[in-house]
């Protein structure tokens, strides 16, 4: 009674240009599933997926941003308290390829100093409209040092990949409290107290 | 030492203490010894009910004059206890262990000892309580009854007995409250068995009111129970409501000013506080409010019958490892789907050794069949007799027995000591392959003493444990012995298998007995003799190796088939001559005075399936006791994981359950997010409602305020209801109401404000929504300034937007370089055009500024001045007289500039110098000031027909002329007084 859970949990962001694809790169990696028809996410919306990192089961809640000018105001205040933050832009779409120091800018302003980036390069699997050079992602994300994928929500290219790099990365810096060793995992067959030493 | 014993001696038939920690009551900064048992009690018609005795005792409890009963706190579905890290302190390990514990009616803070013994006490009261499942019913208590009859009986003769009304019970009368009166009633009671002090409410509490003995239960100060939380937020939610109101009310108050306008304001704003849920009742009844909403919540939650969203949001609290329960019992339902059977060999073995050290070597038993088995389970009984073993449980035959086993296994393989177990005498061991100890896991062994007191040196000790995905128990047993001992041997069992309990490394899960294994394999000297027949006639079938014949005559045979005891179990087929009783040394049967009939004491059963038993033999060659050594090689088919299958399925079971708290996260959907309020004008209301749709979560909803902004919209505009409560699929209309005043209106004027808004709708544990507002407002006279308005020529809805903004925002004091280019008028038109139709048609009309006018006729009012369209202007003489007060005071610089304020304050009195301050101000006040004071006059002259006078238009414009520069403030009444003072003075004195 009362044990402590040894479950982490990861707030996450993904933010962006409308249109981008942020909820699609959501939606397939907590669902598994995606959906061709543009809804303009109009607010705030999360959803929960957890994952496995290290043998430690770890919680993903993941906010999803409306991507849209005329809230980039409201949408800042929801960047303190996220852990990690998915910058997403459109690699058919240079506008949303240009917007990015302007996003970058944003989290240095709004986010929490210690926050995970990474960068995204959404709709990898049109490449006949490809406008922005996969090239051009990596140097930009280099040049601030952060990580960069090309994903496709729609392909599921990348997708689980890049949340599980990102939720690594956070892990990497998380202090991680050693479970109390009353709380044994049973799958990992630790039930077994004391034979090796008795071992006869 | 065992303190349930002493708990044990004080209780009813019936009640059980399953297990009692001593602990420190913590009340503010006194700490006492408490004594806690939890008690069990099984009900009729099945099913149990649990409830924590609190005890004041005396030293370390022995028995029960030791014990005095404080208070019960039943386990009822309200019930948590929880450890607690205290406020700021570092978690030292093996410091003592805090705990907290909540009910409805109070909270607790304890201190237990660090220990795996407190730990088992959590992990028992966490079981103990009723859960959240919804089939069960709601626990009743009523066995707890007797310690509330007993108490209103003997103490109401008392002189401190309670002075409540007869026949009912304070506590329960007076807290219950809710629909469980019995259920939440508290259990306080006075020390019933013997000697005084140690009272729960006692003194003064008990005959004070219901409301007292709250406070007193709760502990005062620092311990606030969950119910106390819950009130003081319910107090903050509605402190926070009334603010509300209060500053909607100011707002209302503002914008109508002394005029009678107030019917104008759309009164949704007032509203706010009766839309909430929580603030029904009067501020000043706190405690019976917390008790109310308490009970509307249970109701409201009782009511609820959505158990998988109850289920999914379980889950989302980071408490108890639920989420893992669920993972586990998921897992179990699934497990054929990866697992499949593979047989593994177990040897089980069991030696009564009569108190002997090993002297042989124990080969001929343990190592007979040619295969190494995969598991030993070998058990021993009457391992040393000696007193010393019996008192201070230690022995070194326990060394010698486990080495020679060790040393005998078979030496086909390598193999690992998994668990010993001794209880006395009584002892089991395990082993295992080396290659197979990865795969065993939650191993727990338990003992159960039987007999008197449960001390005597019968009993059983068991090892359980889990072998890949199967779990196992074995137990040995040694029962009473005596041929004529049948039934107590069978009540050995049925002690054993009721109270061999073993801990589980979950609490959430239901404590696990020996039926509660998919194998169970029973070994020991189960002492079942052979009746009826006579020494002699058994030796003669023995020796004829008639062991069926003889076989009708044992008492276990005919026990199991009287289904008296090992109901479900299977034995073997006895193949082998009896191994009791033997003359140590020897293969001779019992020589001794007492010459013992021969017994097939030494048994082995098994229950569960795919168990195939390969062989079932004594040892004859064993010679140390006067038992001989009984073995039985069992292939049991096992469960194993197929790991991929496992993780497969894991993963699935892992999905679905975020899945389900994905489906939990509470959602709505919007009829419409976007507001167009087309041509906004001042003080005409305009609504546009939308609707929130809920989806299957219930949820709370409220408009939240942007970052660093004061309120969830601007001030010109209102959502009604602005927060609340929905309900699975229930939908809630939503007004959003704009309504332009004197305190908006200059800066719409100036487009320094536009109408547009972003509202963010925020679902408690949900999402955003963002609704976005935008429009036009019409530019009014109504909130421009005087002197822009003289420089208005034209009606305002005339001049192009960007020359109203310009003029609105000229500063005051540079009128004079205006005038030369612009040639402005002297007072503002729409000035002139109100009270030109006021001296034209209203000079004789009674009570003039003294009755409302009507809003519709403001309306047209405003839009006649607005466009300049005078000469259409129809409408009572109250209702222009009413707008022409508007519109004074919706001027955002008062006639009387604030600057001049207190100079005229100060020289109210003085006509001479109050014309001196008159004469400071700007112009086209100056004008203004003067061009009103000659209107006044002139109604004074028509004050036989009006009957107006100086003190009332003194009073009406005091207000209005002279505004405080602090704003909104209420003004002292001395402050009133000199304002309309100063205005006396105007209206008596010709210019």
């Amino acid at each position: 009674m009362a044990k402590k859970t040894y479950d982490l949990l990861f707030k996450l962001l993904l933010i962006g240009d409308s249109g981008v694809g942020k909820t699609c790169v959501l939606f397939r990696f907590s669902d598994d599933a995606f959906n061709t028809t543009f809804i303009s996410t109009i607010g705030i919306d999360f959803k929960i997926k957890t994952v496995e990192l290290q043998g430690k089961k770890i919680k993903l809640q993941i906010w999803d941003t409306a991507g849209q000018e005329r809230f980039h105001t409201i949408t800042t205040s929801y960047y303190r308290g996220a852990m990690g933050i998915m910058l997403v832009y459109d690699i058919t779409n240079g506008k949303s390829f240009e917007n990015i120091s302007k996003w970058l800018r944003n989290i240095d302003e709004h986010a929490n100093e210690d926050v995970e980036r990474m960068l995204l390069g959404n709709k990898c699997d049109m490449d006949d409209k490809r406008v922005v050079p996969k090239g051009k992602g990596e140097q930009i994300a280099r040049e601030h040092g952060i990580r960069f994928f090309e994903t496709s929500a729609k392909a599921n290219i990348n997708i689980e990949k890049a949340f599980l790099t990102l939720a690594e990365d956070i892990l990497r810096k998380t202090p991680v409290k050693e479970p109390n060793s009353e709380n044994v995992d049973i799958s990992s067959g630790g039930g077994v107290t004391g034979w090796k030493s008795k071992c006869c | 030492m065992d303190q349930s014993v002493a708990i044990q001696e004080t209780l009813a038939d019936g009640e059980y203490c399953i297990i009692a920690v001593q602990g420190m009551l913590c009340e503010g900064d006194s700490r006492q010894s408490r004594l806690l048992g939890l008690v069990r009690y099984r009900l009729e018609h099945g099913g149990q009910e649990h409830a924590l005795f609190l005890y004041t005792h005396r030293r370390m409890a022995i028995t029960g004059d030791d014990v005095s009963l404080d208070r019960i706190v039943p386990v009822s579905r309200d019930f948590t206890l929880e450890e607690v890290s205290p406020d700021g302190e570092l978690y030292i390990l093996g410091s003592d262990v805090t705990v907290q514990l909540d009910t409805a009616e109070l909270s607790l803070m304890f201190q237990l000892p660090f220990g795996s013994h407190t730990r088992m006490f959590l992990q028992e009261v966490a079981r103990a309580c009723p859960g959240f499942d919804p089939v069960t019913p709601d626990p009743e208590f009523r066995w707890l009854s007797r310690y509330r009859c007993t108490q209103l009986q003997s103490q109401l003769p008392t002189p401190h007995g309670w002075n409540s009304a007869p026949g009912t019970w304070p506590g329960c009368a007076r807290i219950g409250g809710g629909r469980y009166p019995s259920r939440n009633g508290l259990w306080g009671l006075e020390e019933a068995r013997s000697g005084a002090g140690s009272v729960l409410f006692g003194g003064g509490a008990v005959d004070q009111t219901g409301l007292r003995l709250a406070e007193v239960a709760r502990g005062g100060g620092p311990l606030w129970g969950r119910s106390g939380r819950r009130g003081r937020r319910d107090e903050e939610v509605e402190e926070a409501g009334r603010e509300m109101s209060a500053a909607a009310g100011s707002r209302e108050r503002d914008s109508a000013g002394n005029s009678h306008f107030d019917d104008l304001r759309p009164n949704g704003k007032g509203l706010l506080v009766d839309q909430s849920s929580w603030g029904q009742d009067k501020p000043e009844d706190l405690l019976p409010r917390q008790n109310k909403s308490k009970s509307e919540i249970t109701d409201m939650v009782r009511s609820s019958t959505i158990t998988v969203s109850d289920k999914a949001h379980i889950l989302s609290m980071q408490k108890f490892g639920l989420r893992d329960t669920l993972v586990k019992s998921e897992l179990v339902q699934k497990e054929e789907d990866y697992t499949y059977i593979q047989n593994f060999r177990f040897f089980v073995g069991t030696y009564n050794v009569n108190g002997q050290s090993p002297k042989e070597c124990l080969r001929p038993w343990l190592r007979h069949s040619v295969e190494a088995p995969d598991v030993y389970c070998v058990g021993f009984q009457e391992l040393d007799l000696s007193k010393e073993a019996f008192f201070f449980q230690d022995t070194p035959k326990e060394e010698e027995w486990f080495k020679a086993v060790s040393d005998c296994l078979h030496p086909g393989a390598k193999y690992a000591k998994i668990k010993l177990i001794r209880l006395v005498g009584i002892m089991l061991l395990l082993y295992v392959k080396e290659e197979h100890a990865a795969y065993i896991s939650e191993v727990e062994a338990e003992s159960v003493g039987t007999g008197i007191m449960g001390r005597m040196n019968k009993g059983g000790v068991a090892i359980r444990f889990r072998f890949h995905n199967t779990s196992i128990c074995v137990v040995n047993s040694h029962l009473a012995a005596h041929t004529e001992e049948c039934e107590r041997r069978n009540q050995d069992y049925k002690d054993i298998c009721s109270r061999m309990q073993f801990c589980q490394v979950d609490p959430g899960l239901p404590p696990l007995t020996i039926s509660k294994h998919d194998v169970i394999l029973w070994l020991g000297d189960l002492n079942y003799r052979i009746e009826e027949l006579d020494v002699e006639k058994v030796k003669k079938l023995i020796e004829e190796k008639a062991f069926q014949t003889l076989y009708a005559y044992d008492q276990l045979k005919t026990q199991v088939a009287a289904k008296a005891v090992f109901e479900g179990f299977t034995e073997g087929e006895l193949t082998f001559q009896p191994t009791y009783k033997y003359d140590t040394g020897s293969d001779d049967w019992d020589t001794s005075e007492k010459c013992r009939a021969p017994a097939w004491c030494d048994r082995i059963l098994w229950k569960g399936k795919n168990i195939t038993q390969l062989s079932y033999q004594s040892h004859m060659a064993l010679k140390t006791s006067d038992h001989k050594p009984v073995s039985s090689v069992f292939d049991i088919g096992v469960k194993v994981r197929n790991e991929e299958l496992y993780r497969k399925t894991l993963e699935e079971i892992v999905r679905s359950l975020d899945k389900m708290e994905n489906a939990n996260i509470p959602s709505v959907s919007l009829s419409k997010r976007e507001f167009c309020f087309q041509n906004v004008k001042y003080m005409q209301l305009q609504v546009e409602s939308f609707t929130i749709h809920n989806g299957q979560v219930p949820c709370r909803f409220e408009f939240i305020n942007k970052p660093d902004e004061q309120s969830y919209c601007k001030q010109w505009l209102n959502a009604n209801p602005s927060r609340g409560f929905l309900l699975p699929d229930s939908t809630i209309e939503i007004e959003l109401e704009l309504f332009v005043n004197k305190s908006t209106a200059t800066k719409l004027n100036s487009n320094e404000d536009k109408i547009e808004d972003i509202l963010v709708l925020h679902l408690d544990r949900g999402k955003d929504y963002f609704l976005s507002v935008s429009g036009n407002y019409l530019p009014s006279c109504f909130g421009s300034p005087i002197h822009t308005l003289c420089y208005m020529k034209e009606p305002i809805l005339d001049l192009p937007l960007e020359t109203v903004r310009e003029l609105t925002l000229r500063p005051l004091w540079t009128e004079d370089d205006g005038s030369q280019l612009e040639n402005p008028m002297e007072i503002p038109k729409e000035l002139w055009m109100m009270v030109d139709y006021l001296y034209r048609n209203a000079v004789q009309q009674e009570d003039l500024f003294q009755q409302p006018g009507l809003r519709s006729e403001f309306e047209h009012v405003r839009d006649c001045l607005d466009t300049g369209m005078i000469d259409t202007l129809s409408a009572s003489n109250h209702s222009v007289a009413e707008a022409l007060l508007l519109f004074l005071e919706s001027l955002p610089e008062p006639v009387i500039c604030y600057s001049a304020y207190h100079n005229c304050l100060e020289c109210s009195g003085n006509y001479t110098a109050s014309k001196q301050v008159i004469s400071t101000l700007p112009t086209f006040h100056k004008n203004v000031f003067n061009y009103l004071m000659a209107f006044l006059q002139e109604l004074l002259k028509n004050s036989a027909k009006n009957h107006l006078d100086e003190n009332i238009l003194a009073s009406i414009f005091g207000s209005l002329l002279l505004r405080n520069p602090a704003g909104h403030q209420k003004l002292e009444m001395v402050e009133k007084k000199k304002a309309q003072e100063f205005i006396h003075q105007f209206l008596c004195n010709s210019p």
